[in-house]
């Protein structure tokens, strides 16, 4: 299924439409598609399918409460109005939150017979802390990938000759072939020509003209700094306002607030870079950082999350703690995720196919609106935004992979779409090259605070209400108390594994695989310094001509006197 | 040499195998496509010249934007009006075939970017060249600003001898460094 989806800018005539930076796009949409599924998958192995086989094969297996349990029930009795339902599916409220959706669900099974054992607790942990580390072992070994073909692919500005002369491929046939042809070297051209002239301007510039340009530049990363201010400001209000107040609008406050910020401030930020007048890569690098706001946003929603939970840090006082934080954690995401996807899908249907419309109905309209761009910063941005609330919600809510998944495949087709029917190459120049490597950088730092939220979630306690780590003090201390309940000989394996014997290997091994990734790197500088020396040799291949040049104008010249002389 | 149009005599393809870079079966496709050409009585007449517009409804040429300058270029005509006879049809099919050799091909390549047929490609062939390759409609079209730094930049990279045009020898010393030349300049029918 998953392998079936096409690049669709790989595939044949269509790739000199769009140029390489969407083309990395979709690349990266589909990795990230494959990533979910198979973390879906590792989920489901470990934690979702134990937990349906014990809870189906009976309730005398261990799972039992706390005597000190708070109350905790989540399904209140009594009927039910058709659209609660509906409110329910889209807030995981009510029927949806006493689900394996959520943490809440899960038991504290712990399976033992004289030759089988599985304890829920801990395989969901270890399958947690698995699940971050496949993530980033993921996202590395792409990168590395990356960072080859940034060295490979980067493609040699100026050469202009050389497009002009030998670009087109007389082969083209039809209509359709010429213009996508004539539109990717367009493209080119000006990608190159817009570089250059930039840097051009820029070294031409006066000192007052300088001043004039930082000065502007400073006061206009203030405005944006003060956007980025109102814009958290508006989160934790929002997050704090939504709290025990019922009704769709109000569940979904922080979603829309988050939604709202950036969808707005990213589009100033782009005026204001405009204004600026960076170099078409700057800006670039400028609405890649802007991910980063969608990032401390997120990070915002959670730190209010977070007051409410703890009372601002002040455990011992156990009353403010909200029942099962954890489904509410998980709640809070799966709403994201969900808002996150029915705002692309609505602009997709309210914005882009209305334009298109008006594009086909009336050319004057549409001229006066410009055709739509497919701007693939922006587009990256919200997929490493969603992937970020992924993983923070992975823990509380184990099926939010599943969902996100789906809701990629299907961005990744609604896209498709609309970059086929709807959109025009971006005005904007955009390098796959470096592209690439950012996408990862960025998708790092987003996997970065994912892990903070797990690592902290892990140490602090857990809600006695509900989940599988209701007994312990926090949700670590069950590797400790499963390891000494483990058998002798078992014990000492792990002591053995810690110890230098089996750690000096596992240290050979890495150091192994080091090398390897070194040498990747290393192979793609050696096609760069060959570039480099392409690009020396055609110097010496210039002189010697002129060299010839030289000798045949003066053999000319010695001739033309002969022949002076005989006459 | 008289070619009925309507059959190809032996000796005269084994001549034709001789003269150009075709094959055997590649010519008699040529022969085939070309008497489709043309009308009910020119087909009688040897040596027809077929006017240039009907040769531009050929698939393989229709959409290509260089159309026009390769018919000129491939042209015997005393009144330069790019009409072709299947000799010159053959010689253009020879050219652009899979066997001729990069020297045949930048020459050819050359004469056709040579759009006002003064030997060298000034400004003004470099210009129409470049908008032969972006298109030739208004939105797909470079700005002057960027056609002049293009212009300006494709002299700075080519022009060796500094005299402002790029002279054959000079576009052969582009062409030669290019590994994918001699696929992109091929139609084949």
């Amino acid at each position: 299924q998953v392998q079936q989806m096409q690049v669709p800018v790989v595939s044949s005539t269509e790739s000199w439409n769009f140029g390489g930076g969407v083309q990395s796009y979709f690349l990266f949409l589909r990795f990230l598609v494959v990533l979910n599924f198979v973390s879906f998958l590792l989920i489901a192995a470990f934690v979702i399918i134990p937990s349906i086989v014990f809870r189906s094969v009976g309730s005398n297996l261990a799972n039992s409460t706390p005597e000190d349990c708070m109350e905790y029930n989540p399904n209140p009795q009594g009927l039910e109005v058709f659209y609660n339902y509906f409110l329910d599916l889209l807030s995981g409220t009510g029927f949806m939150e006493y689900s394996y959706l959520f943490y809440g669900y899960y038991n504290n099974t712990m399976v033992e017979d004289r030759n089988f054992s599985y304890n829920i607790p801990l395989a969901y942990l270890f399958t947690a802390v698995f699940y971050f580390a496949f993530c980033l072992i993921c996202i590395i070994a792409m990168g590395t990938a990356a960072r080859v073909a940034v060295a490979t692919g980067g493609s040699a500005v100026g050469n202009y000759s050389m497009i002009v002369f030998t670009g087109w491929d007389f082969g083209c046939l039809g209509d359709r072939a010429t213009r996508l042809k004539q539109k990717n070297i367009h493209y080119r051209l000006q990608v190159d020509l817009e570089e250059e002239s930039r840097n051009k301007r820029a070294a031409a510039l006066t000192l007052c003209q300088k001043i004039v340009l930082y000065s502007l530049r400073i006061f206009m990363g203030f405005v944006a700094f003060g956007l980025i201010i109102g814009a958290f400001y508006g989160i934790f209000e929002a997050t704090n306002f939504s709290q025990g107040i019922l009704g769709l609008i109000i569940e979904y406050l922080p979603s829309i607030v988050i939604t709202a910020g950036n969808f707005m401030v990213p589009l100033l930020c782009d005026q204001i870079a405009l204004v600026e007048r960076y170099s078409p890569s700057t800006t670039i690098i400028v609405a890649l950082l802007a991910v980063f706001l969608r990032l401390v946003s997120l990070g915002v929603i959670l730190f209010t999350l977070w007051s409410q939970i703890t009372c601002e840090g002040n455990t011992s006082s156990g009353d403010c703690e909200l029942c099962c934080w954890e489904t509410r954690v998980g709640q809070e995401m799966y709403k994201l995720t969900l808002f996150d996807f029915l705002i692309n899908i609505a602009v997709l249907v309210l914005v882009e196919f209305p334009r298109m419309l008006v594009d086909n109905w009336s050319n004057k309209l549409a001229q006066w609106l410009g055709r739509q761009e497919f701007v693939v910063p922006s587009n990256v941005l919200g997929l490493v935004y969603g992937q970020t609330v992924v993983w923070t919600g992975a823990l509380f809510c184990p099926l939010l992979p599943l969902i996100n998944t789906i809701k990629f495949f299907i961005l990744f087709y609604s896209k498709k779409i609309t970059l086929f029917n709807n959109c025009r190459p971006a005005l904007k120049t955009f390098r796959s090259t470096t592209s690439t490597f950012f996408f990862l950088v960025v998708l790092l730092f987003g996997w970065g605070l994912a892990t903070v939220v797990m690592v902290y979630s892990l140490a602090i306690h857990p809600s006695m209400g509900c989940g599988p780590f209701r007994f312990f003090p926090t949700m670590w201390s069950i590797v400790p108390t499963s390891f000494y309940n483990l058998s002798k000989t078992t014990q000492e394996f792990l002591f053995f594994i810690g110890s230098q014997a089996f750690s000096i290997p596992l240290f050979a091994l890495s150091v192994v695989m080091c090398y390897f990734i070194a040498l990747a790197s290393v192979y793609g500088k050696s096609v760069a310094l060959l570039r480099a020396q392409l690009k020396l040799q055609e110097g010496c291949d210039k002189k010697f001509l002129v060299k010839q040049i030289e000798e045949l104008s003066r053999q000319l010249q010695i001739s033309k006197h002969n022949a002076g002389v005989q006459d | 040499m008289g070619t009925t149009a309507s059959q190809l005599g032996k000796d005269l393809l084994s001549e034709y195998q001789e003269l150009t870079f075709l094959t055997k079966q590649e010519i008699l496709l040529a022969h085939k496509r070309f008497t489709e050409l043309l009308t009910k009585d020119e087909k009688d007449l040897p040596n027809t010249r077929v006017p240039m517009e009907r040769i531009l409804t050929l698939p393989e040429l229709k959409s290509n934007p260089f159309r026009r300058r390769i018919c000129h270029v491939f042209s015997t005509c005393e009144q330069k009006d790019g009409s072709l006879t299947f000799e010159d049809f053959l010689d253009l099919l020879s050219a652009f075939s899979d066997s001729a050799t990069l020297e045949i091909k930048s020459h050819y390549a050359f004469r056709i970017f040579d759009f006002d047929d003064d030997g060298t490609l000034d400004s003004g062939d470099l210009e129409k060249l470049v908008n032969c390759l972006t298109g030739e409609t208004d939105d797909t079209r470079l700005t002057v600003e960027e056609m002049r730094q293009l212009i300006s930049n494709i002299l700075e990279e080519s022009d060796i001898d500094k005299d402002g045009t790029v002279n054959l020898s000079e576009f052969q010393h582009v062409i030669s460094r290019s590994p994918d030349f001699v696929s992109s300049f091929k139609i084949v029918l």
